[in-house]
């Protein structure tokens, strides 16, 4: 799937990890969270001990409702940012409720809540955000850049649009046949704090798809 | 659901006994060989309370070694899931046993624990246990990805999460095949009394055979189908109860 890949994620922020289906990005984000062992090449981390990876599949155990199992899986020490989470997720209406009672959305902001609450150093989120409407997708992601400035992100997503505007740096990921096949773009890093450069976001745009 | 199931079952008896009556009286043959209806009434009036008490002991019995088939089978499907030798020793282990027939073992069993109770319940067991075990371990050793990565991802996962995980979400299976089971542990008893028990309806029925006796058996046949279909019915209610419970309905 790989051949000759490098590619580099230099300073905590939201980046993420783009390119056509089948390019290998689920597959790259398990090889990095270790999902996947056999490969060969070497992948470096550094300052990062604990590497998660969420996709928007998963789902939640369905004898606990909502609030019973974000209680169960929250270290105390995020207890307060729980109720953070919950609140600017829009998940307080969902928390009696059970996981497959749930809208697709709802599940898929759920999970990624959950995944929050632990105690990580990269969160690779793979399509996390399927689903989700823009206006609580961008609010999603506004508040998870403010409350986790120091953390890792890599956000695996197909959204040209979102990924330039909200990622500091994006790895397009290449075909095996074309070199390099990994190609690091610099994105708006956009926080809600900055007016957007409508001109850039556009630029940017057209280097992904170029790239890709 | 019961009313629909003694329903069923009387339907099919009764057309049954009909084809019987049918070859009777068009072949004209003897009430020696297939009793009249009246005949058969007396017998059901005369044997009717011994039968009962009869069934009723055998399906007791069936109870148990089902109770107890489900007991063995959750413990060996446990083992049987791990990914290391010994899981895999016991999978390959249940399959190539459940191929071998338990009643060709049953007169072992009888020589050595004699015909009492500990026989007829160690047969009923072993007969409705190996499609039990090979569905548990089918059932628990099929990962469920999509829930067990977030525990396994924030090391959480432990053998009882798991095993619970897999449960759940295969309850519907699981009930199926228990309730499923239950008619192979009536089977299972009946073949054990028919063998060499000292009590219950199939003994009962080894009796009548020695007696060329058909109304005993039509009789016993009777009581045989209402009463594994009240349990069956039953088994069904607790599973729909359990689903409930659970949220899984």
């Amino acid at each position: 799937m790989f051949r000759q890949l490098s590619c580099q994620v230099t300073e905590p922020g939201f980046h993420a990890l783009f390119g056509p289906s089948g390019v290998g990005k689920t597959t790259l984000a398990k090889m990095i969270a270790g999902d996947i062992t056999e490969f060969s090449g070497d992948i470096n981390l550094h300052r990062i001990r604990h590497v998660l990876y969420t996709y928007n599949l998963e789902r939640l155990p369905g004898w606990y409702c909502i609030r019973e199992h974000l209680e169960a899986i929250t270290p105390k020490s995020n207890r307060q940012r729980m109720t953070e989470l919950v609140d600017s997720f829009g998940l307080q209406s969902c928390l009696d409720s059970r996981f497959a009672q749930l809208s697709l959305g709802q599940q898929n902001r759920t999970n990624l809540a959950r995944y929050l609450l632990q105690d990580f150093d990269l969160l690779i989120m793979d399509e996390s955000l399927a689903n989700v409407d823009e206006i609580t997708k961008e609010k999603i992601i506004l508040k998870i850049k403010s409350l986790f400035p120091e953390r890792c992100f890599l956000y695996i997503s197909h959204n040209v649009v979102e990924v330039s505007k909200f990622c500091k740096q994006i790895v397009v990921l290449r075909n095996q046949y074309k070199a390099p096949q990994a190609v690091t773009l610099h994105g708006q890093d956009y926080n809600g704090r900055r007016t957007l450069k409508q001109t850039e976001l556009e630029q940017i745009m057209l280097e992904i798809v170029n790239a890709s | 659901m019961l009313h629909r199931r003694v329903y069923q079952f009387l339907i099919i008896y009764f057309i049954g006994l009909g084809t019987l009556m049918l070859v009777k009286y068009s072949l004209n043959l003897s009430d020696y060989t297939i009793p009249g209806v009246s005949e058969i009434w007396t017998t059901c009036r005369r044997y009717f309370g011994l039968y009962l008490m009869a069934v009723l002991n055998t399906l007791c019995v069936a109870i148990l070694g089902h109770l107890l088939s489900i007991c063995m089978a959750t413990v060996v499907g446990i083992i049987g899931r791990l990914t290391i030798w010994i899981g895999s020793f016991i999978r390959v282990a249940a399959y190539n046993i459940q191929a071998y027939p338990i009643v060709a073992v049953a007169p072992i069993i009888f020589i050595l624990l004699g015909d009492g109770l500990s026989s007829r319940l160690l047969i009923a067991a072993m007969i409705c246990y190996f499609p039990l075990l090979l569905s548990f371990i089918g059932i628990l050793s099929e990962p469920v990805q999509e829930i067990e990565h977030f525990f396994e991802s924030t090391r959480r996962m432990n053998w009882r999460l798991q095993v619970k995980i897999r449960a759940f979400e295969n309850i519907h299976k699981l009930i199926t095949v228990i309730v499923g089971s239950a008619t192979l542990a009536m089977v299972g008893t009946i073949v054990a009394e028919f063998i060499a028990a000292s009590a219950g309806i199939g003994y009962s029925i080894r009796i009548a055979l020695y007696q060329s006796d058909l109304a005993k058996i039509l009789v016993a046949l009777f009581l045989i189908g209402v009463c594994t279909s009240v349990y069956l019915v039953f088994l069904e209610w607790l599973g729909w109860f359990i689903k409930r419970r659970l949220g899984s309905i």
